[in-house]
């Protein structure tokens, strides 16, 4: 898959990462949203069977992008690990800014209330399998 | 002068008593709706349950997945009224252009977004397969006129089992090949050639041990429902249904079903 030409534009700066290092931290404070240009990143929860992970994402994917909608007091509500090295674009958070503003008012409570959902939705997945001893191959 | 606004349709408010279902899962929709009064449940079917995944009160919106293109209008999740509600539909068209409008980075993140939700639900359903009433899940059983067995996750898989017949001496080892499997039940073939002493009728009752993946042994008392001919005629296909398993079998089941 290629990265949208519609995204560069809003790259302002690169950054690579080792393998295995983390790019966002879950509960540290950050309101940088990066995009994937090479590689592929681990998306974990922490739960209290250890780490889970909810998503591997890829090139032209987001990580950290819940900062734009501030809903979450500038913490990242997940950790995103570098699976291999990994080039990230770290995106124009002003121009973000400024055109998620722009947007009508129903069309902007529709999409909070999707990251509210999905906020909720992970919340209650990594709860319930926190009730469970999980199998240790499934959180690799 | 002034132009000629295009004229939209008048905003829709809908009455809905306690228990009314509003979205159906699985079916084509394309309205948007705001919750206005009263709290909606969003249900996700899973073998038959509806598993409550959250609930959503007044300013809310449900049913905006439709904008996933991916989804193609097919209901993701079920939306079912808990107490008395008012919505108000929202205007799909409207929202649709305004979605389309939108920055190509805004309605990529958007998509991103849509996409995790689809796969948070269904680990979420899918990890309720695990248990019967996790903590934080509530479930509830299909009671109305929407009552009908739904697809519940069914996994293909080439596994060798050891079973015999319930009451039968312990060393007796028989030798089964699981092809696919699910919480409720599975589908097992029998080389009839090697087990010749088992006489395999419907009502039969089978205790069952195979390893899921190494290391994750299942042991379970299962009851034969149907057979017919396998694919040579050697071979018996059994239809088989699983009566019970330990709480600990039933998440190791619940895990490797897991999508």
């Amino acid at each position: 898959m290629n990265i949208n030409p519609q995204l560069l534009k809003y790259v302002v700066s690169e950054e690579s990462f080792p393998a295995k290092a983390f790019i966002i931290k879950e509960g540290n404070y950050g309101d940088w949203i990066y995009v994937i240009l090479e590689g592929r990143v681990k998306i974990k929860k922490q739960t209290s069977g250890g780490m889970l992970t909810i998503d591997t994402l890829t090139k032209g994917d987001f990580i950290g992008e819940v900062a734009l909608f501030k809903q979450s007091n500038g913490r990242r509500i997940v950790s995103a690990v570098a699976d291999g090295p990994v080039l990230v674009g770290i995106l124009d958070m002003k121009q973000l800014s400024k055109e998620w503003q722009a947007q009508p008012c129903k069309i902007k409570n529709l999409i909070l209330n999707l990251f509210q959902n999905l906020e909720k939705a992970t919340q209650k997945s990594v709860n319930v399998l926190g009730t469970f001893s999980i199998p240790s191959e499934i959180l690799k | 002068m002034i132009k000629p606004e295009k004229k939209l349709p008048p905003v829709v408010r809908l009455q809905y008593a306690k228990d009314d279902l509003i979205i159906k899962e699985g079916d084509y929709g394309i309205s948007i709706y705001e919750i206005i009064s009263g709290k909606v449940g969003i249900f996700v079917d899973s073998g038959g349950m509806n598993i409550m995944i959250a609930t959503q009160g007044p300013g809310m919106i449900i049913g905006e997945m439709v904008l996933l293109a991916g989804i193609a209008g097919r209901r993701s999740t079920s939306a079912r009224a808990l107490e008395n509600c008012c919505l108000e539909s929202l205007h799909p068209t409207m929202l649709l252009n305004a979605y389309k409008q939108m920055p190509t980075i805004l309605r990529l993140i958007t998509n991103q977004a849509l996409r995790i939700q689809v796969r948070m639900n269904k680990m979420v359903s899918g990890l309720s397969l695990v248990e019967g009433q996790p903590k934080g899940i509530q479930s509830q059983k299909l009671s109305d006129q929407w009552v009908e067995r739904r697809k519940f996750y069914r996994k293909t898989v080439s596994i060798e089992c050891i079973f015999r017949p319930v009451n039968s001496p312990k060393g007796l080892k028989l030798k089964g090949q699981i092809r696919n499997i699910s919480r409720e039940g599975l589908h097992m073939v029998v080389d009839l050639s090697s087990s010749i002493k088992c006489t395999s009728i419907p009502g039969d009752e089978f205790l069952i041990s195979a390893y899921l993946m190494p290391d994750q042994k299942v042991n379970m008392t299962t009851k034969v429902l149907w057979s017919k001919k396998g694919e040579t005629a050697k071979t018996v296909c059994l239809g088989i249904a699983i009566t019970h398993m330990t709480i600990e079998d039933q998440r190791k089941l619940g895990f490797f079903l897991m999508p």
